[in-house]
């Protein structure tokens, strides 16, 4: 395989610094609208669709994707859209049930949810889970920018008189103190503004080297000749080769893929968290799904093609078996000037760095909320103020950024041993994602999924998943589509089938059965030694995992050992949680989004419809934490006291930076008029003079 | 000429079986009452859903024909 070294010139590293101390300089101006913990992790739920929807773009195409994409044009042609183009079939779950619920609900992670829908167990095991996926992405993400800079510089160098061997664990180590070094002073403010710049870049970049490459071959006529006809189709073959084909990618990316990434990836769900109302988020991923994605997936997978239909003109120029992952940064190379090669090389750079920011944004929000608030409450009794404690969690945010960082460069270990970048990304996706995506999924669409069965989910469900690790064949082999078998990296994508269907099993399973599960745990609470007895039961449960896990045994009689554990998970959970469908599903499933709002709102909804007006703000003297608007403006609004309020300052350009929400007060008579407090003009950094825009959310 | 499970196998099997997750989800939605049709902005989030759909079928369906016949 072809490896490059020492591309691009002097005037291109100029321009790639150049960028990257502009971007940063742009994403640390926003950080001082962190003023709370809920700023840095959340933007404070203010920012218009058009703001998120464009930083979610850079979130998204920056992940890994110029890299494993183009590499994936240059092998497989137009099916390397794929993956951007499978999303859809799970929008009508994610805009009218999931979004609705992590609005309403005020949740601040993930984990959280499953505490208030199941149990405070539950958390526990799904902030296990969400860590090990989100610092497995994050470790995806160094990776991906160590292969991407690794070209551009040369095989070995000096500098003072020692002298350095270029390696990818060595310059993942650089890339990972740079990344976590912004991110951790930064805060989610920051990263929205830095990768809604980086958004627009990214467009404009991979679009350039679509035009200059189609320039450089001669002309789009020209292009479309050279690639073959399998190379255009913009699905792959159905079942074939192992290593890319349409059914196992369908499962892997189109379903688990897109259920992970709307319902589980923390840092898009917070993104959606930033946006100043559930309408608005629909807007955002409505916009992002019908528009941006399929503008992306040409944008990231152009080099490749272009790379392929010169490698079939002019073989010396891009020799057939160049490393596809290094594909990107030779076309780039290979089509543009200096310093326009250094412009495009510094966007997919950041942009890389935007995916990664975010994710550890989001893995520090999990830490705060999962690990340390629950924590600190059971360690220390010692009672803060909010200023206090807030200054104490940003503090520790930043630390846990920082570690999570180290892992996630840790993680890069075990992802560079796959050929490309997006086999490991299949690989980790098809692996780590089914029991969460199942967990949530039939958590918010199901009222009767019980604790005991999410909990079952994840222990059983995540056993099942390693025998179909172990024992590939004959396994996952049933689910394989007539895929072929390949012993070094078995079933790559289509596993994922078959880890969602035993995630699935054992969750329906232990739903259905939930009544004679409760009349065992009731017989069992007869005996005088029941305590004993579910300590045994637990016991052996942990121990049957184990060997499981170590494989202690043929696959007959592991599978009886995970029914008999399965059994045992079961009778645990439901002695051990007070668990009640009535209390724990009100607000938390799509069941309930009605009574969600009412709760979010703290009183009956307004569900009439009223106008956004333009007025003026005065400051007000007394100390209510209310907005007062006059009679008219109210009546415009069709606001009553009680009702929540937004007020935006009226510069669409802010996209929402300066805005905050509130409660009406009582009206006043002045037309035109807003009285707010101090807080309010700090929370929304409101300038003097200018006027803002209103409007009644409910 | 691409074979079949190359052209319209992937594509029959991507809007059948993924058809079938965004039809129990649309069904799912209305049984929940998660989407209230006296409000004109649920019935135009409604529309652009199905709009959705076929939007992506329809791109789908050009591009394998493109491939195949220009």
């Amino acid at each position: 395989m072809e490896v490059h070294h020492s591309l691009g010139t002097s005037t291109d590293w100029i321009v790639m610094v150049i960028y990257f101390i502009a971007i940063m300089a742009f994403g640390s101006y926003f950080s001082k609208y962190n003023r709370t913990t809920t700023d840095f992790f959340f933007g404070g739920r203010r920012f218009a669709w058009w703001l998120i929807a464009m930083s979610i773009v850079a979130t998204g195409v920056g992940s890994h994707s110029f890299i494993k994409y183009s590499a994936k044009g240059f092998t497989d042609g137009f099916a390397s859209t794929m993956t951007y183009m499978n999303d859809w079939f799970f929008v009508p779950f994610f805009i009218f049930g999931w979004l609705p619920i992590i609005v309403y609900t005020r949740i601040r992670s993930i984990p959280e949810y499953f505490e208030k829908r199941f149990s405070p167990g539950t958390r526990f095991l799904a902030t296990i889970l969400i860590l090990l996926y989100m610092i497995g992405y994050v470790g995806i993400g160094f990776l991906t920018m160590g292969k991407a800079i690794l070209p551009l510089l040369p095989q070995d160098f000096t500098i003072l008189g020692i002298h350095f061997q270029t390696t990818l664990m060595g310059l993942v180590i650089v890339i990972a103190l740079i990344v976590g070094i912004y991110v951790t002073y930064g805060g989610q403010t920051a990263v929205i503004f830095t990768d809604l710049a980086q958004g627009f870049v990214l467009i404009f970049a991979g679009g350039l080297v679509f035009f200059l490459g189609i320039d450089y071959i001669g002309g789009f006529g020209i292009f479309w000749n050279l690639l073959p006809t399998t190379w255009k189709l913009p699905l792959a073959n159905f079942n074939n080769p192992p290593g890319f084909n349409f059914v196992g990618i369908f499962w892997q990316d189109g379903v688990a893929g897109s259920v992970g990434f709307l319902f589980m990836n923390m840092g898009l769900v917070m993104r959606f968290m930033a946006t100043k109302s559930v309408d608005e988020g629909r807007k955002a991923a409505v916009f992002n799904i019908l528009f941006m994605l399929p503008i992306s997936a040409v944008v990231v997978g152009n080099a490749g093609w272009i790379a392929k239909a010169i490698s079939v003109a002019h073989p010396d120029v891009v020799p057939a078996n160049t490393n596809p992952d290094a594909v990107f940064v030779v076309v780039a190379n290979i089509i543009s000037h200096p310093g326009v090669f250094g412009f495009i090389m510094a966007a997919l750079t950041a942009a890389l760095m935007s995916t990664v920011d975010t994710l550890l944004n989001a893995t520090a929000a999990v830490y705060i909320n999962d690990i340390h608030r629950p924590a600190k409450k059971w360690l220390t009794k010692k009672v803060q103020s909010f200023k206090e404690e807030d200054k104490q969690e940003l503090g520790a945010a930043r630390i846990a950024t920082a570690l999570f960082t180290i892992m996630g460069v840790l993680a890069v270990i075990p992802f560079s041993a796959f050929p490309t970048v997006y086999e490991a990304h299949g690989f980790f996706h098809s692996t780590l994602t089914p029991p969460l995506v199942v967990a949530i999924f039939l958590g918010v669409f199901w009222r009767k999924f019980t604790n005991a069965s999410v909990i079952a989910t994840f222990v059983v469900g995540v056993a099942l998943m390693v025998l179909g690790m172990y024992y590939p064949q004959p396994l996952i082999q049933i689910f394989d589509h007539g895929t072929d078998f390949d012993p070094a990296h078995p079933y790559t994508y289509i596993g994922a089938l078959y880890n969602l269907f035993v995630c699935v099993f054992v969750g329906v399973l232990t739903t259905v059965t939930r009544d004679w599960q409760k009349k065992i745990v009731e017989k069992i609470k007869t005996n005088p030694n029941h305590k004993s007895i579910m300590t045994g039961i637990t016991f052996i449960s942990g121990a049957l995992f184990m060997m499981v896990i170590f494989n202690v045994a043929s696959l007959p009689i592991l599978l009886v050992l995970t029914a008999i554990m399965l059994v045992f998970v079961v009778i645990s959970s439901n002695y051990y949680s007070k668990y009640s469908e009535a209390t724990h599903t009100e607000g938390l499933t799509v069941w309930g989004i009605a009574k969600a709002k009412e709760t979010f709102k703290g009183s009956k909804v307004n569900e009439r419809d009223g106008e956004r007006i333009k007025v003026n703000w005065k400051l007000q003297d007394d100390a209510d934490d209310l907005m007062h608007f006059s009679k008219n403006d109210m009546a415009k609004m069709a606001a009553d006291p009680g009702d929540l309020v937004y007020i935006c300052d009226v510069r669409k350009i802010f996209g929402g930076l300066k805005s905050c929400h509130s409660t009406y007060g009582d009206p006043h008579d002045e037309d035109g008029i807003v009285y707010i407090t101090q807080e309010h003009i700090d929370q929304g950094q409101f300038v003097k003079g200018k006027p803002v825009t209103a409007e009644m959310e409910m | 000429m691409p074979s079949f499970s190359n052209t319209w196998l992937p594509f029959i099997y991507l809007y059948g079986v993924g058809g079938a997750f965004f039809l129990s989800g649309m069904i799912l939605i209305k049984k929940a009452k998660a989407i209230n049709f006296q409000k004109k902005r649920h019935r135009y989030w409604w529309n652009v859903t199905i709009f959705g759909y076929f939007y992506f079928m329809a791109i789908h369906v050009l591009l394998i024909l493109a491939a195949l016949y220009l």
